[in-house]
């Protein structure tokens, strides 16, 4: 609790408003490519936050998400499964001597090929149901996949050159 | 019941969990089915003021586009004004005039929202129930039809655009006046659209004009849909596929025009006592 919290909140306002009113307007391949960073605030979230506390959050983010973008349900879904898939996640990748020196997961802190793996399954799992919950239908599946697939890259895409553009001065210091 | 607690407390993040994921899911379905009315007029307002703020911004980046737009417009009126016309026959042109009531009339609107590369597709317009727009109502701009509004709040409105599975219109081929129904297969390419129910022996070129029949109430008839821009008519069916280039550009949708209908109550109440007296008889 403290100042990490605060950084916490604010970190998932503003990439709802970032996500809202810049990233859902990109246009890549005729929305083939649709990224959602805004998930972003549930994966920084640090390690000691507690696992009721991500739920709700992931829920309430959800929430205002659709609010935003039309039919309410769909990132209310989506969050509610990442919310109680990330601290799965982050158990089973756990290195051997925990999680105590490290407080945040980040690329700086926990290096890429684990940022890759623990970003990568979390948005992956978090696209696919968004995905299903908009359309509630498989038909055209490989187009379906490769929609989700593409998306998921590119979301991790922005969050992993968003971390070096932002953390970078950090680390150095 | 003690025992319960106990599982309930050492379960107590799957039992939440669980909770809020049937109840996102509870909300999806209801809001899927009822045109997410419920849960968005509560909150729309305040999502489309910040959708607006965003809006005004980019509506500056674009005033020479628009400029452009609303010119083609005026003009388009100013040609349609009465005294660019004379009358080829007086008797007959006088007589309908002093018939002649207004049915339709058009209220202005910014779209301040838009999406059109989902599978369902929502525009919200700036304007709602407080600026005489109600549920039913038709959207066009420039003559070309946008879409139906779906749901109002007090300052904005929700409309189903034709780029969204739910809208449902009949359409007519212009020269022959065969009429089909107007579908856009969700997720596709915003600028075309199927039209589907057209017999095989009504015969359709590329390139012919597709507009309203005005039967559904919600448009006048003869406003333009688009132009037929492809045919893959199958030998086995009955009904042409033709694939429809639209007139609207829902990309560079700005300002559009809500229609409202005068005699729309009229009509539905007429067909709906012509359809309670038949179901009488048909009980007895």
């Amino acid at each position: 609790m403290g100042s990490k919290t605060i950084t916490s909140f604010f970190r998932i306002v503003f990439l709802l408003f970032l996500q809202a009113l810049v990233v859902s307007r990109l246009q890549l391949l005729d929305g083939f490519v649709l990224p959602w960073v805004y998930i972003f605030g549930i994966l920084m979230l640090p390690f000691d936050t507690p696992k009721w506390l991500v739920l709700i959050l992931s829920f309430v983010t959800g929430y205002f998400m659709d609010l935003f973008t039309g039919p309410m349900g769909m990132h209310m879904t989506a969050c509610v499964v990442l919310g109680w898939l990330q601290p799965m996640i982050q158990r089973l990748l756990s290195p051997r001597e925990g999680y105590d020196a490290i407080q945040e997961p980040t690329i700086q802190k926990m290096g890429l090929s684990w940022y890759l793996t623990y970003a990568g399954i979390l948005t992956f799992c978090h696209h696919f149901v968004l995905f299903y919950a908009e359309t509630l239908r498989i038909t055209p599946f490989w187009y379906q996949l490769g929609h989700i697939i593409f998306s998921a890259m590119g979301t991790l895409m922005l969050m992993v050159v968003g971390q070096y553009l932002i953390f970078n001065k950090k680390v150095k210091n | 019941m003690k025992n319960i607690i106990e599982l309930l407390k050492r379960h107590f993040v799957f039992v939440l969990f669980l909770f809020l994921f049937v109840f996102s899911l509870a909300v999806l379905f209801s809001s899927n089915r009822y045109h997410n009315a419920s849960f968005v007029s509560q909150s729309s307002d305040w999502v489309g003021k910040i959708y607006d703020w965003r809006d005004q911004l980019q509506r500056y980046l674009r005033l020479k586009e628009i400029n452009d737009q609303l010119a083609l417009e005026n003009a388009n009126l100013r040609s349609q004004l009465p005294d660019n016309y004379f009358f080829i026959d007086t008797t007959k042109h006088s007589v309908q005039d002093s018939i002649r009531k207004q049915r339709y009339f058009y209220r202005s609107a910014k779209v301040s929202n838009a999406s059109v590369n989902r599978e369902s597709n929502y525009l919200t317009l700036d304007r709602g129930r407080l600026g005489g727009i109600l549920p039913n109502m038709g959207v066009i701009t420039n003559g070309s039809v946008v879409g139906v509004v779906s749901s109002v709040s007090d300052h904005f409105s929700v409309v189903l655009p034709i780029l969204n599975p739910k809208f449902q219109e009949s359409v007519k081929m212009k020269g022959s006046g065969d009429f089909g129904l107007i579908a856009w297969p969700p997720g596709s390419d915003p600028a075309y659209a199927d039209v589907k129910d057209i017999p095989k022996h009504v015969q359709v070129s590329i390139g012919d004009t597709v507009l309203t029949t005005g039967y559904g109430s919600h448009f006048p008839a003869d406003l333009f849909i688009g132009f037929v821009s492809e045919l893959n008519d199958q030998p086995e069916e009955n009904f042409h596929r033709i694939k429809i280039q639209l007139a609207t550009d829902f990309r560079k949708l700005s300002y559009v025009q809500v229609v409202g209908d005068i005699l729309k109550q009229e009509q539905d109440s007429l067909l709906i006592q012509q359809q309670q007296r038949d179901g009488v008889e048909d009980d007895n």
